[in-house]
Protein backbone atom coordinates (compact mmCIF):
# COMPACT_ATOMS: atom_id res chain seq x y z
CA UNK A 1 0.00 0.00 0.00
CA UNK A 2 1.18 3.83 -0.92
CA UNK A 3 0.04 6.42 0.78
CA UNK A 4 0.42 10.35 0.35
CA UNK A 5 -0.77 13.39 2.26
CA UNK A 6 -1.09 16.81 0.10
CA UNK A 7 -3.28 19.69 -0.36
CA UNK A 8 -5.04 20.57 -3.74
CA UNK A 9 -7.14 23.30 -4.67
CA UNK A 10 -9.23 20.87 -6.74
CA UNK A 11 -10.26 17.07 -6.92
CA UNK A 12 -9.10 16.94 -10.34
CA UNK A 13 -5.68 19.10 -9.53
CA UNK A 14 -5.70 16.30 -6.36
CA UNK A 15 -6.12 13.32 -8.58
CA UNK A 16 -3.22 14.50 -11.32
CA UNK A 17 -0.84 15.21 -8.17
CA UNK A 18 -1.01 11.83 -7.03
CA UNK A 19 -0.83 10.26 -10.56
CA UNK A 20 2.18 11.96 -11.08
CA UNK A 21 3.80 11.62 -7.68
CA UNK A 22 2.65 7.83 -7.11
CA UNK A 23 3.09 7.05 -11.36
CA UNK A 24 0.24 4.90 -11.18
CA UNK A 25 -2.87 4.82 -13.20
CA UNK A 26 -5.78 6.89 -11.50
CA UNK A 27 -8.17 3.60 -11.61
CA UNK A 28 -6.02 2.43 -8.60
CA UNK A 29 -5.92 5.81 -6.74
CA UNK A 30 -8.44 6.09 -3.80
CA UNK A 31 -8.74 10.36 -3.09
CA UNK A 32 -10.10 11.12 1.09
CA UNK A 33 -10.38 14.63 0.94
CA UNK A 34 -11.93 17.31 3.03
CA UNK A 35 -12.73 20.92 2.52
CA UNK A 36 -10.87 23.61 4.18
CA UNK A 37 -12.09 27.85 4.14
CA UNK A 38 -10.00 30.34 4.77
CA UNK A 39 -11.07 33.00 7.02
CA UNK A 40 -14.08 34.61 5.02
CA UNK A 41 -14.89 31.88 2.92
CA UNK A 42 -13.81 33.07 -0.03
CA UNK A 43 -11.04 30.35 -0.86
CA UNK A 44 -11.06 26.87 -0.50
CA UNK A 45 -8.86 24.20 -1.02
CA UNK A 46 -8.64 20.17 0.54
CA UNK A 47 -6.89 17.99 2.43
CA UNK A 48 -6.04 14.91 0.65
CA UNK A 49 -4.82 11.56 1.56
CA UNK A 50 -4.24 9.39 -1.29
CA UNK A 51 -4.02 5.96 -1.07
CA UNK A 52 -2.81 2.56 -3.72
CA UNK A 53 -4.41 -0.17 -2.48
CA UNK A 54 -4.71 -2.93 -4.89
CA UNK A 55 -5.30 -6.66 -4.56
CA UNK A 56 -2.27 -7.98 -5.41
CA UNK A 57 -2.71 -11.42 -5.55
CA UNK A 58 -6.32 -10.73 -7.36
CA UNK A 59 -3.95 -8.39 -10.01
CA UNK A 60 -1.81 -11.14 -10.55
CA UNK A 61 -3.94 -13.75 -11.32
CA UNK A 62 -5.93 -11.52 -13.65
CA UNK A 63 -2.56 -10.51 -15.90
CA UNK A 64 -1.90 -14.37 -16.13
CA UNK A 65 -4.89 -15.60 -16.85
CA UNK A 66 -5.18 -13.25 -19.50
CA UNK A 67 -1.80 -13.76 -21.02
CA UNK A 68 -2.33 -17.61 -21.28
CA UNK A 69 -5.45 -16.89 -22.78
CA UNK A 70 -3.95 -14.81 -25.54
CA UNK A 71 -1.47 -17.69 -26.00
CA UNK A 72 -3.82 -19.84 -27.04
CA UNK A 73 -3.18 -22.43 -24.19
CA UNK A 74 -5.67 -24.12 -22.75
CA UNK A 75 -6.31 -26.00 -19.61
CA UNK A 76 -4.62 -23.21 -17.38
CA UNK A 77 -5.07 -24.22 -13.81
CA UNK A 78 -3.70 -21.66 -11.60
CA UNK A 79 -3.21 -22.28 -7.39
CA UNK A 80 -1.97 -19.61 -5.72
CA UNK A 81 -1.31 -19.13 -2.31
CA UNK A 82 0.07 -16.35 0.38
CA UNK A 83 2.51 -17.92 2.76
CA UNK A 84 3.76 -14.62 4.06
CA UNK A 85 2.39 -11.12 3.54
CA UNK A 86 3.33 -9.52 0.67
CA UNK A 87 4.85 -13.03 -0.66
CA UNK A 88 2.70 -15.24 -3.69
CA UNK A 89 2.89 -18.11 -5.04
CA UNK A 90 1.25 -18.88 -8.31
CA UNK A 91 1.27 -22.73 -9.36
CA UNK A 92 0.63 -23.39 -12.94
CA UNK A 93 -0.44 -25.90 -14.60
CA UNK A 94 -1.55 -26.18 -18.73
CA UNK A 95 -1.88 -28.62 -21.36
CA UNK A 96 1.72 -27.29 -22.95
CA UNK A 97 4.04 -26.71 -19.87
CA UNK A 98 6.74 -26.85 -21.97
CA UNK A 99 5.83 -23.89 -23.79
CA UNK A 100 5.40 -21.85 -20.76
CA UNK A 101 9.21 -23.04 -19.01
CA UNK A 102 11.02 -22.57 -22.34
CA UNK A 103 14.40 -23.56 -22.65
CA UNK A 104 16.14 -23.46 -19.16
CA UNK A 105 13.62 -22.37 -17.85
CA UNK A 106 13.70 -19.15 -19.74
CA UNK A 107 10.88 -18.29 -20.19
CA UNK A 108 9.01 -19.03 -16.81
CA UNK A 109 11.85 -16.89 -15.06
CA UNK A 110 10.96 -14.22 -17.35
CA UNK A 111 7.00 -14.83 -16.46
CA UNK A 112 8.47 -14.84 -12.60
CA UNK A 113 10.03 -11.35 -13.34
CA UNK A 114 7.73 -9.40 -15.07
CA UNK A 115 4.95 -10.74 -12.56
CA UNK A 116 7.21 -9.34 -9.67
CA UNK A 117 7.81 -6.36 -11.52
CA UNK A 118 4.44 -5.61 -12.08
CA UNK A 119 2.99 -6.53 -8.32
CA UNK A 120 6.11 -4.50 -6.96
CA UNK A 121 4.78 -0.91 -8.63
CA UNK A 122 1.97 -0.94 -6.55
CA UNK A 123 3.33 -0.84 -2.95
CA UNK A 124 6.19 0.41 -0.96
CA UNK A 125 6.97 -2.93 0.49
CA UNK A 126 8.62 -5.34 -0.90
CA UNK A 127 6.82 -7.95 -3.09
CA UNK A 128 8.09 -11.33 -3.60
CA UNK A 129 6.27 -13.51 -6.07
CA UNK A 130 7.08 -17.18 -7.05
CA UNK A 131 6.44 -18.91 -10.20
CA UNK A 132 6.38 -22.39 -11.10
CA UNK A 133 5.09 -24.39 -13.87
CA UNK A 134 4.30 -28.17 -13.87
CA UNK A 135 6.39 -29.03 -10.91
CA UNK A 136 9.70 -27.42 -12.84
CA UNK A 137 11.24 -25.77 -10.34
CA UNK A 138 10.54 -28.11 -7.43
CA UNK A 139 12.23 -30.40 -10.00
CA UNK A 140 14.93 -28.58 -10.63
CA UNK A 141 15.87 -28.36 -6.86
CA UNK A 142 15.86 -31.86 -6.57
CA UNK A 143 18.70 -32.31 -9.34
CA UNK A 144 20.57 -29.24 -8.50
CA UNK A 145 20.12 -30.72 -4.93
CA UNK A 146 21.90 -33.86 -6.04
CA UNK A 147 24.31 -32.27 -7.97
CA UNK A 148 25.64 -30.60 -5.59
CA UNK A 149 26.00 -33.51 -3.24
CA UNK A 150 27.50 -35.56 -5.76
CA UNK A 151 29.89 -32.14 -6.68
CA UNK A 152 30.83 -31.72 -3.14
CA UNK A 153 31.65 -35.64 -2.17
CA UNK A 154 34.00 -35.52 -5.50
CA UNK A 155 35.87 -32.06 -4.29
CA UNK A 156 36.00 -33.47 -0.70
CA UNK A 157 37.72 -36.36 -2.17
CA UNK A 158 40.44 -34.90 -4.83
CA UNK A 159 40.72 -31.50 -3.17
CA UNK A 160 40.64 -29.94 -6.50
CA UNK A 161 38.36 -27.29 -6.74
CA UNK A 162 35.15 -27.62 -9.50
CA UNK A 163 33.38 -25.08 -11.35
CA UNK A 164 29.56 -25.39 -12.36
CA UNK A 165 27.55 -24.17 -15.35
CA UNK A 166 26.32 -20.77 -15.27
CA UNK A 167 23.19 -20.31 -13.48
CA UNK A 168 20.72 -18.14 -12.25
CA UNK A 169 20.76 -16.74 -8.55
CA UNK A 170 17.66 -18.84 -7.50
CA UNK A 171 19.88 -21.72 -8.84
CA UNK A 172 22.84 -20.76 -7.21
CA UNK A 173 21.28 -20.02 -3.80
CA UNK A 174 19.81 -23.80 -4.17
CA UNK A 175 23.53 -25.21 -4.17
CA UNK A 176 24.68 -22.62 -1.96
CA UNK A 177 21.98 -23.42 0.91
CA UNK A 178 22.39 -27.65 0.71
CA UNK A 179 26.01 -27.34 0.70
CA UNK A 180 26.25 -24.48 3.38
CA UNK A 181 26.49 -27.08 6.58
CA UNK A 182 29.59 -29.27 4.85
CA UNK A 183 32.76 -29.81 6.90
CA UNK A 184 35.03 -29.97 3.95
CA UNK A 185 33.72 -27.68 1.26
CA UNK A 186 33.07 -24.50 0.68
CA UNK A 187 30.87 -22.48 -2.17
CA UNK A 188 31.57 -19.56 -4.20
CA UNK A 189 29.77 -17.49 -7.18
CA UNK A 190 32.63 -16.30 -9.45
CA UNK A 191 31.86 -14.74 -12.73
CA UNK A 192 29.74 -11.92 -14.34
CA UNK A 193 25.85 -11.70 -15.38
CA UNK A 194 25.36 -14.94 -17.46
CA UNK A 195 28.64 -16.18 -16.54
CA UNK A 196 27.91 -16.33 -12.70
CA UNK A 197 28.56 -19.72 -12.10
CA UNK A 198 29.56 -21.11 -8.69
CA UNK A 199 32.58 -22.82 -8.01
CA UNK A 200 32.90 -26.13 -5.27
CA UNK A 201 36.13 -25.64 -3.46
CA UNK A 202 37.55 -28.03 -0.91
CA UNK A 203 38.13 -26.56 2.58
CA UNK A 204 41.60 -25.80 3.93
CA UNK B 1 -6.27 -20.60 -34.44
CA UNK B 2 -4.06 -17.80 -34.76
CA UNK B 3 -2.73 -15.87 -32.12
CA UNK B 4 -3.65 -12.11 -31.85
CA UNK B 5 0.07 -11.10 -31.03
CA UNK B 6 -1.00 -7.27 -30.28
CA UNK B 7 -3.03 -7.93 -28.02
CA UNK B 8 -0.82 -10.49 -26.10
CA UNK B 9 1.65 -7.65 -25.96
CA UNK B 10 -0.81 -4.81 -24.98
CA UNK B 11 -2.29 -6.87 -22.08
CA UNK B 12 1.56 -7.36 -20.89
CA UNK B 13 2.32 -3.33 -21.49
CA UNK B 14 -1.05 -1.66 -20.35
CA UNK B 15 -0.87 -3.13 -16.63
CA UNK B 16 2.30 -1.61 -16.44
CA UNK B 17 2.02 1.95 -16.97
CA UNK B 18 0.62 5.17 -15.67
CA UNK B 19 -1.10 6.57 -18.86
CA UNK B 20 -2.55 2.70 -20.40
CA UNK B 21 -4.89 5.18 -23.07
CA UNK B 22 -2.09 5.98 -24.60
CA UNK B 23 -0.36 2.48 -25.48
CA UNK B 24 -0.17 1.75 -29.07
CA UNK B 25 0.26 -1.66 -30.42
CA UNK B 26 0.76 -2.15 -34.24
CA UNK B 27 1.44 -5.23 -36.00
CA UNK B 28 4.04 -3.79 -38.75
CA UNK B 29 3.80 -7.09 -40.90
CA UNK B 30 3.38 -11.01 -40.38
CA UNK B 31 4.33 -13.96 -42.51
CA UNK B 32 4.68 -17.27 -42.03
CA UNK B 33 7.83 -16.79 -40.28
CA UNK B 34 8.54 -13.35 -38.82
CA UNK B 35 6.02 -11.06 -36.53
CA UNK B 36 7.05 -7.63 -36.14
CA UNK B 37 5.33 -5.84 -33.26
CA UNK B 38 5.38 -2.03 -32.72
CA UNK B 39 4.57 -0.30 -29.35
CA UNK B 40 4.43 2.93 -28.94
CA UNK B 41 3.52 4.66 -25.17
CA UNK B 42 3.74 7.90 -23.36
CA UNK B 43 6.98 9.36 -22.98
CA UNK B 44 7.01 8.80 -19.13
CA UNK B 45 5.88 5.33 -19.37
CA UNK B 46 8.97 4.10 -21.59
CA UNK B 47 11.11 3.70 -18.71
CA UNK B 48 8.37 1.12 -17.00
CA UNK B 49 8.19 -0.79 -19.87
CA UNK B 50 12.08 -1.03 -20.57
CA UNK B 51 13.19 -1.90 -17.27
CA UNK B 52 16.67 -1.42 -15.83
CA UNK B 53 19.20 -2.73 -18.60
CA UNK B 54 15.94 -3.52 -20.70
CA UNK B 55 14.64 -6.51 -19.06
CA UNK B 56 11.19 -5.79 -18.76
CA UNK B 57 11.08 -5.52 -22.36
CA UNK B 58 13.00 -8.87 -22.51
CA UNK B 59 10.92 -10.57 -20.38
CA UNK B 60 7.32 -8.93 -22.68
CA UNK B 61 9.82 -10.31 -25.16
CA UNK B 62 10.43 -13.76 -24.41
CA UNK B 63 6.81 -14.64 -23.35
CA UNK B 64 5.98 -13.40 -26.73
CA UNK B 65 8.33 -15.39 -28.45
CA UNK B 66 7.06 -18.44 -26.50
CA UNK B 67 3.60 -17.62 -27.96
CA UNK B 68 5.43 -17.42 -31.35
CA UNK B 69 7.55 -20.10 -30.81
CA UNK B 70 3.94 -22.73 -31.34
CA UNK B 71 2.88 -21.53 -34.77
CA UNK B 72 6.91 -21.66 -35.53
CA UNK B 73 7.35 -18.27 -36.00
CA UNK B 74 9.74 -15.71 -34.70
CA UNK B 75 9.07 -11.78 -33.39
CA UNK B 76 10.32 -9.05 -33.14
CA UNK B 77 8.87 -6.05 -30.45
CA UNK B 78 10.20 -2.70 -31.12
CA UNK B 79 9.10 -0.04 -27.67
CA UNK B 80 9.22 3.37 -28.30
CA UNK B 81 7.60 6.55 -27.07
CA UNK B 82 5.67 8.97 -29.04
Amino acid sequence: MKTLNFEAKSIEEAMEHAERTFRINREYITLTTDEKKSMFGLKKHYEVTATVDVDLEALGLKVLKTMFENMGIENVKISHETPEKNEFNFIIESDENPVLIGKNGKTLENIQFYLRNLLNIFTDERVIVFVDIGGYKAHRKKQLEILATKTAKEVAQTKVAVKLDPMNAYERRIIHTKLADWRDVDTKSAGEKQDRHIVIKPKK
Amino acid sequence: MAVNYEKLVSDLVKPLVVHPDDVEVKKLSEDDKLVTVQVLVHQDDLGRVIGKNGRIANAIRTIAYASASREHKKITINIDAF
